[in-house]
Formats: structure tokens, C-alpha cells, sequence
């Protein structure tokens, strides 16, 4: 079990490392993401775990916010609430660890900043007229014994993602109704001020 | 003088000198678990050394920890530099896996027993949380996530990790954690001067590159002690030393004084190095500055003798040694009677300070008394000096004055000794005592703020008959503790039994499991609702029936886990078992000290208990006082008569009564160390009674030996008063008080009997 629980680390220590330039390609999809301070939608998520003959399905919603962090909100099939920064986690579990640059690769995504995705893994990728896809592959050899692969596809916004992991299990993400409001709700804000110090 | 000289070679190669504060403290006073207990407690924190490297990205802040772990490493001064979260302490916990229907942590206990269903729908939680990898990694193996729970509750305080390396954030910077074990707990001196320079380096080399260093630890902070005692006696010593140069040269004109006087104080400072190191096989450092100053009576001896010089035409050595030898005997009878109190005192300090003093004294008195004669041969003066007229003067006109004015001058002097006796007021604690600049405590603050796992100075013992019972008693400690922490008396306890539990807990947890979950049919259909095929199922019940007798032991639990809950455990021998709960954060000391009513449990704060001890042994050392005063009153009583007695006693009475005045009226330190100051200022005061009571018609020769030894008293001690050390400071401060006070006075000394 501790094996798992030490490469699951691994893969968020490991998503960071040294810097290297982007693709052309990278480039191109970046440049077709719209880029707001203020990101959310819905998600849907399936997890296939091999010991499981069904997906545990969950749905919810998330809001990125480019200075305060994320919230993912699960409403199905119990309703939880997750809210991480760079520096802090809460969960309903109370504070957590933050995996590191677990925030960094949700601002990756959200915020379309993908050019950070290649600090750690090697991206190849097809930018055909509607839509795009990208393949990412852990660079370093620990972080390849836990995630096969990761694919992000989209068009002007990401609209899935799925992680392979090396064991078998993988989790599909989809994302609808996204909007990029000019601001943040209320009750969003409120969330937000509990991640503050 | 040879055998010395051969034994401080030997006495003096190895090391000799320590420095640690905690070396000052006795031992014998504690119950010896409770000294045993705080000595593993201070093992511990006086090696760690924790550095924080800061920057602006926590990429950059983890880039200054490499190099500065780096540096660390080759310095060699540390036996363990971490900077990546140890990976095989994950490994070690494994071990417990199969223990894990009775390891229950709290919290997972109370909501088994109070609602299942719940627990289950925290697990569908966990799992479909995007962090569900790290908290749920083996669902295969562990369906009820118990294990998970319980690794989990293993560390209250969430971390974060990057790269494996402990990353802390404030609002401006993020800080890679660096955690230092020094070699040797035993901080030698070249060792700390090391880590200041290295601290030094390794700061302005992190504020070059763009970053921010943060050190602290109880190594520094004894560090920086050590650097200012050494510094403040290079200065006093450099001062007093010129001071007392150029006087002697005035006075003598000749080099033979000074150096006799230097050997005389030399050789009682040897010999007393010499046989404190072989006595007590180390000396403390500030042994050395309160011993090295109280042999500076010893000078009294020398300059007595050489003055004594100037009282008759036709002297010689000889016969100005039987003229004064029963002055400097009695002198010196008084004063070891004096320094022999302090040995009494379970403070190992004091009995250093005394023995080396006693035999110092008795040295440098031997050096007088014998090679004097014998060096001093064919030793005349032909000049008057200078001084000698203005003593002489003095010793004349002052003592008339004073009388002709008594009736006012002793109602100012009675109204300022009563005010000042009635504004003094002890101060006993400890940290008064040691006085580090403000920087250092504002960096263990920050780093405190920010890493909040640093346990406070105080803790919990915990005791038991047996393992059973030392359990029930941590257990109700821990509760007690919960609460205070829901109070917010503190924020953070650490004790064994809240994730070890016993034999009886471990059964309890079992049968929990089994009515809640795994008896009553929940665990089947929660797994097959999650998508657990029949034979997953089965297996899993097989392997809780199967797992029904395990029990895992305390010692084997203790192998699993990591050092920190290791090092709680102080173990089991003659029918005793302890443990200690550590404390972080603590606001209300008074609500946690109120906890000792709980049986088993013992409250160990060393600030407190030392301070206090500070103050029974101030009360004591007061008493040491006045039985060296009556000693000293009856002797001279039963040589001169008491009428006569009480007036030598005059001197050293109004000086000590001066003293603490002063110290009253300049709202200065009064501590167990002001006492010790009065000690010396006793011994000086009785000698310069008893020197210019035994004058007779030599009274300008004394009147000049006492002014002389006075002012390279005052030359010595006057400078420890400008020590930034508190208690160096208000050592000097006494004695500088008491010294001038006794010169003033002396004089009136056998005034009436020269008149008669």
C-alpha cells in the first residue's frame, strides 16, 4: 500500500524540475485557450480501478480563480468540498498536505498555461481545426513506475483529461459549461477566504 | 609549585572548559526520573539546530536548502543533516499494516461507535476526491481504508512536501526545512565558534544569491554566550591588567612589585585551574570569570606586604612579614571561610567557584608568605610616592571629617540604606540570567510561527506501575489535554498512547469493527456497492476473522514508527514505566501546570523548577552569609575581644548594607549571584578593618596598601559591571558598591586607640 502512497507523492514532487522549451505545437494549443483570470464549469469524473468491476463516478463543480487557487466541488455522490493553493489543502478531512505542485498543475490546466506541463513531462501532441490533443509522459523514471501517460484534450478550453496510471487504474475527467465570469460569487468568495492564512 | 605546574600540563591537554548552561544546574535536587526524563528531553533539543531557507519561489527556496545542506555536510559538525523527508520511515510503518483492525486512531473510534454509515460515506469521499492517490492508495488490500486513517492521524500537522523536502509558507516567502543534529550534545567551545561562523557564512551566502536564512536552536543561543563571557573576560582581563600596571608602576617605581603581585595572583589562578579540572574534570566558564575575580582579594595579601614597605625606615622583608603576618593570616582564614559556604550548595557552579577560589586563595596567600621574604630581598625604596602623600593625607583628614560631621552624615546614610533595603526585591528567574540579543529570539520566534513542531521547554512525565497502567495514566493526561487544547491553552501535545494503544484498547477496537462494520453486514454491502467482486469481499472478512488474536506489543510498535515517538518512550525497569508528553505552543502555563493533580503525571518545567531552586538557594546562600559573618565576628572576637571584634566587623557590615542599597536603588538584578558578590565584599571588608586595625603606627603604609588593593579591585570588578551579561553585570555592580564603601569606612578603623 505504501508503495502507492509514496508514488503518488512522487508524481506531484516530480511534476516540477527543469525548465525546458515548449513545443511548437504546445504553443500553437496554448495560443487557441481563452486565458481569464476566473475559470469554472462542471466536472464529471469516472475512476476505473482495477479491483472494482464499475467506475466510481463523481460530479461537481470547479471554480479557478489565477491568484486564489481552485475549488472542486463534489455534489455526487456525496457532497465534499476541496480547496487548494499553492500552499495549503482543505479538505473535509480538515488541513491536508498539499501534494506538491498540485496547485501548479491545476493552474496549468485552468489557466491554459501549459508551457509549465512541460517542466516535467514530455509532451507530444495533434492541433487539428476544432480540436487538440496532448500526450504527456512522465520525464522522470520514478514518476513513469506510477503514471503511464496523461491526455488533455480540448479546443478553445480543456474539456478532458485522463490519467493512466502505470498500475492499470485510470481516471477519466470531462468538463461542460464553462464560463469564464468577470467575477466570483459570493458564496465562491467565501470559500476562497477559508484557504486564507 | 612544580607538581602543580606538572599536573596542569596534563590536567590541561584534554578538554577542560565547558560552556553549556544547563552544566550549572544541579542534579541531586530533582526525583531522579524526573532528572533522568529532562535529561533525554535536553539531549535532544540542545543538538538541534534548525535552518530555514526562504526565497520568493519555493523552487528557489529548496535550491539555497541543497547548497546550504551541502555546506553542512562537509562542515562535519553534524551526525544527521535532513533535508528529504526521510522515504523509508513510510517503509518502517508498513510493518503495522497487519495490525491495523487494532490500530484505530481517535477519531476513526468515535465515529465507528457513534454512526458506521458514516464512516463509510467519508471513504466514498476520500475516494473520489482528486487526492484520493494519497489518501487512499491500497484500496485493494485495505477496502475500509482503516490503515489509511491511522497512518494519517500519525501526523497531526500536515506538511508540505516538495521534491521530499518540507516546504513552509508565510505570506511572502516560501521555506525549505533543514533539520541539524550536532555531533556532540556536549557543545564544546571550538564546536559552537564552528557553527557561529558557519551560520554566519551560510547567511550572507543565501543573502547573496537572492534568498533569506533563518537559524535558531539552543546550540546558538549557548554559542553566543560563550562568545560574550569570552569576549567580556579578554576585555576585563586587557583592562584591569593596564589599569593595575600603571598604579603599581606609580606607586613603586619598580618592576619587582608587579611582577610579584602578578606571580602571586598567577600562580593561585593555576593552581586552581589545575586542581578544579582534575577535581571535577571540567571547569565551567563562568567558574572561571566569578573565580578568577574572587582570587583578586588575593591581591590584598601582596600589596599589603609591599606597602608595608613604605612604614619603616630600616625594612626588610622579614621583619615586615611578622609585623603583618598575622593580619594576612587572619585575613585569609576569614575569606576561605567565606568561599568554604559556597561549596556547600548543591549547585555544581558554586562548588567550582568555591573550591577554585579556596585554593587560589590559599595559593597566591602561600606565594605571599613564603617566596616574598625571599624575592623581596634587598628590596628598598628611596622615593615617597606620590600616592603615598595623597593616602596618607587622606587617611589623616577623611576619618576626622567624617567624624566631625557624624550626626548628619549617619542620618543620610540611614535613610538611604532603609530606602534602599526597602525597594530591593528578588528576581529569580532564570532566563534574567542569561541574556541573548533580541535577534536571536526574534528568528526562533519566526521560525516557531512557521514551523510549529518545535515542542516547548516544558512536558509531561508520565508514570505507571506497568505498561497497563502507565497507559491509563497517559490516556487521562491526554484528555485532560484535549481539552485544554479545545481551550486553546495550547496548540499541540504529543503522547505515545493515543497511537499506540494497549492490549485491552487493541481488543476494544476489534470488537468495535466487528459489531459496526464487519459483524453487521455494512462492510459486505459497502464493498459490493463500491464494485468489489463476492471473492474480494470474502477475502477481506477472512482476513478480519483471521487477525481476531493479534496484538502487537509496544516494542514492536515502537520499532514501526519514527524518531520522534520513539524518543517519547523512556522505558520500563524496577516495576516503572514512563513515558513523556511533549507540548507546542503553549499559551496558558497555568492551566497545564494544573494538570499534575492526575495520578501518575508530573509537571516538568526547568525554567520554573530552576528558577525556584534559584530562589531556595538565594535564601540559603543568605544564611551561608550570615553563619561566614558570625564566623568571622567570633574569631576576631575571641582574638581581639568582642568590643573590638564588632568594630573590624564595622567595615564589611556598612559595605554589604551599602551594597544592597545600591542594588535596591538602581532597581538592579538581585539574585542567588548578588550574594556570592557579597561574599567577596565580606572577605575585602574584613581585611581592610582588621589590616588598619592591626596598623598601629603604620597607618600611612596601610591607609596606602588598602587604596592600592582596593583600586585593583575595583579595576577588575568595576569592569564587570559594564558586562552585558546580567548577572556578570550585577556581580560587578555588588562588589564595586561594597569595595568603595569598605575603603571609605576602613580608615575609621583604630583611629581612637592611636588618639589614646
Amino acid at each position: 500500500m505504501f508503495n502507492t502512497v509514496l508514488k503518488a507523492l512522487l508524481l506531484f514532487f516530480l511534476l516540477l524540475g527543469q525548465s525546458c522549451y515548449a513545443d511548437d505545437v504546445l504553443t500553437q494549443i496554448a495560443a487557441r485557450l481563452i486565458k481569464t483570470p476566473i475559470t469554472q464549469g462542471n466536472f464529471h469524473q469516472q475512476k476505473h480501478l482495477k479491483v472494482l468491476h464499475k467506475p466510481l463516478i463523481s460530479t461537481g463543480t470547479f471554480t479557478y480563480d489565477q491568484s486564489k487557487g481552485v475549488i472542486w466541488k463534489t455534489l455526487t455522490p456525496v457532497v465534499s468540498l476541496l480547496l487548494v493553493n499553492e500552499s495549503k489543502l482543505l479538505t473535509g478531512q480538515g488541513e491536508q498536505a498539499v501534494p506538491a505542485a498540485f496547485g501548479k498543475v491545476f493552474k496549468a490546466m485552468f489557466g491554459g498555461d501549459l508551457a509549465a506541463l512541460s517542466d516535467g513531462f514530455t509532451i507530444t501532441g495533434t492541433d487539428r481545426k476544432t480540436s487538440w490533443q496532448l500526450e504527456l509522459t512522465p520525464k522522470d523514471d520514478m514518476l513513469k513506475k506510477i503514471i503511464g501517460m496523461m491526455l488533455l484534450s480540448g479546443d478553445s478550453e480543456l474539456r478532458n483529461l485522463e490519467i493512466r496510471e502505470a498500475g492499470g487504474n485510470v481516471t477519466r475527467i470531462s468538463f461542460d459549461n464553462i464560463s469564464h465570469p468577470a467575477q466570483l460569487t459570493d458564496e465562491q468568495q467565501a470559500d476562497f477566504e477559508r484557504l486564507s492564512p | 609549585m612544580l607538581v602543580i605546574c606538572i599536573l596542569g600540563v596534563q590536567a590541561l591537554s584534554k578538554d577542560w572548559l565547558e560552556t553549556g548552561f544547563l552544566a550549572l544546574l544541579p542534579t541531586g535536587e530533582q526525583q531522579p526520573e524526573i532528572a533522568k526524563a529532562t535529561r533525554q528531553h535536553n539531549e535532544l533539543s540542545n543538538r538541534k539546530v534548525i535552518w530555514l531557507a526562504g526565497a520568493a519561489t519555493s523552487e528557489e527556496a529548496i535550491r539555497h536548502a541543497q547548497k546550504l545542506k551541502q555546506q553542512l555536510e562537509q562542515s562535519r559538525l553534524f551526525n544527521k543533516v535532513v533535508l528529504e523527508f526521510p522515504q523509508q520511515y513510510i517503509e518502517q510503518y508498513r510493518q503495522l499494516f497487519p495490525y491495523r483492525y487494532q490500530l484505530l486512531d481517535a477519531q476513526t473510534q468515535t465515529i465507528l461507535a457513534a454512526n458506521p454509515d458514516r464512516l463509510l460515506q467519508q471513504n466514498l469521499e476520500i475516494l473520489s476526491s482528486p487526492i484520493a492517490q494519497m489518501q487512499a492508495g491500497d484500496l485493494e488490500r485495505d477496502p475500509a481504508l482503516l490503515f489509511s486513517r491511522y497512518f494519517s492521524a500519525q501526523n497531526p500537522v500536515k506538511l508540505n512536501l516538495e521534491q521530499g523536502i518540507v516546504v513552509l509558507s508565510d505570506r511572502h516567502r516560501f521555506w525549505a526545512l533543514l533539520l541539524t543534529d550536532l555531533q556532540d550534545e556536549k557543545l564544546q567551545l571550538d564546536k559552537l565558534e564552528t557553527l557561529s561562523a558557519l551560520v554566519n557564512s551560510a547567511t550572507g551566502q543565501v543573502k547573496a544569491a537572492g534568498g533569506e536564512l533563518l537559524v535558531s536552536g539552543m546550540p546558538l543561543f549557548t554559542a553566543h554566550g560563550a562568545e560574550s563571557a569570552k569576549q567580556e573576560i579578554s576585555t576585563v582581563g586587557i583592562g584591569s591588567s593596564l589599569g593595575i600596571i600603571v598604579l603599581l608602576w606609580a606607586t613603586f617605581r619598580s618592576v619587582r612589585p608587579l611582577l610579584l603581585s602578578s606571580l602571586a595572583i598567577g600562580s593561585g589562578l593555576f593552581a586552581a585551574l589545575v586542581i578544579c579540572v582534575l577535581f571535577f574534570g571540567k571547569i565551567h566558564i563562568l567558574t572561571l570569570v566569578f573565580g578568577a575575580s574572587l582570587i583578586g582579594v588575593a591581591d590584598d595579601y601582596a600589596q599589603h606586604f609591599l606597602c608595608d614597605s613604605f612604614g619603616e625606615q630600616d625594612w626588610n622583608p622579614r621583619k615586615g612579614l611578622k609585623f603583618i603576618l598575622p593580619g594576612l593570616s587572619l585575613g585569609l582564614i576569614s575569606n576561605l571561610l567565606s568561599y568554604a559556604g559556597l561549596g556547600f550548595s548543591p549547585f555544581p557552579g558554586l562548588q567550582e567557584v568555591a573550591l577554585f577560589s579556596a585554593i587560589g586563595l590559599l595559593v597566591a596567600w602561600l606565594t605571599v608568605v613564603l617566596l616574598f621574604p625571599l624575592l623581596l630581598t634587598g628590596f628598598t625604596f628611596n622615593h615617597q610616592p606620590g600616592i603615598l602623600k595623597l593616602t596618607t593625607y587622606w587617611e589623616q583628614h577623611w576619618p576626622l571629617w567624617l567624624s566631625k560631621n557624624r550626626r548628619w552624615l549617619g542620618l543620610m546614610l540611614a535613610v538611604f540604606i532603609a530606602g534602599g533595603l526597602w525597594k530591593l526585591a528578588p528576581q529569580d528567574d532564570v532566563r534574567l540570567l542569561q541574556s541573548p540579543p533580541p535577534e536571536l529570539i526574534r528568528t526562533a520566534d519566526k521560525i516557531r510561527s512557521l514551523f510549529p513542531l518545535t515542542p516547548d521547554n516544558q512536558f509531561f512525565l508520565v508514570l505507571g506501575k506497568d505498561q497497563t497502567d502507565w497507559h491509563q495514566n497517559e490516556q487521562r493526561l491526554l484528555e485532560r489535554l484535549e481539552a485544554l487544547k479545545q481551550q486553546k491553552a495550547l496548540t499541540a501535545y504529543e503522547g505515545l498512547s493515543n497511537y499506540w494503544p494497549d492490549a485491552n484498547r487493541q481488543q476494544q477496537n476489534y470488537r468495535l469493527l466487528k459489531q459496526q462494520l464487519y459483524g453487521s453486514g455494512l462492510l459486505e454491502r459497502y464493498m459490493t456497492d463500491l464494485g468489489f467482486d463476492r471473492t474480494a469481499v470474502q477475502a477481506e472478512l477472512k482476513q478480519f476473522a483471521e487477525a481476531e488474536h493479534n496484538i502487537l506489543d509496544l516494542s514492536e510498535w515502537l520499532a514501526a514508527v519514527d524518531e520522534n515517538k520513539q524518543q517519547l518512550w523512556l522505558g520500563c525497569d524496577g516495576g516503572r514505566c514512563q513515558s513523556t508528553v511533549t507540548l507546542t505552543g503553549i499559551n496558558d502555563i497555568n492551566a497545564l501546570a494544573a494538570v499534575n493533580d492526575l495520578p501518575g503525571v508530573a509537571w516538568v518545567d526547568q525554567v520554573e523548577s530552576v528558577s525556584s531552586l534559584f530562589a531556595r538557594y538565594r535564601i540559603r546562600a543568605s544564611g551561608l552569609l550570615a553563619i561566614a559573618f558570625c564566623l568571622a565576628s567570633a574569631g576576631l572576637g575571641f582574638k581581639f575581644g568582642w568590643r573590638n571584634g564588632a568594630t573590624i566587623m564595622s567595615v564589611p557590615v556598612m559595605a554589604l548594607a551599602v551594597s544592597l542599597a545600591m542594588l535596591g536603588w538602581f532597581d538592579q538584578l538581585f539574585s542567588l549571584f548578588n550574594l556570592f558578590a557579597l561574599l567577596l565584599v565580606l572577605g575585602i571588608g574584613v581585611d581592610y578593618g582588621l589590616f588598619f586595625f592591626m596598623a598601629g603606627d603604620r597607618r600611612a603604609s596601610t591607609s596606602l596598601g588598602v587604596t592600592l588593593s582596593a583600586l585593583t579591585t575595583l579595576l577588575a570588578f568595576g569592569l564587570l559591571a559594564v558586562s552585558s551579561t546580567e548577572i556578570v553585570h550585577a556581580f560587578g555592580f555588588t562588589v564595586t558598591c561594597g569595595i568603595v564603601t569598605a575603603l571609605l569606612c576602613a580608615p575609621l578603623i583604630g583611629l581612637k586607640e592611636r588618639k589614646i
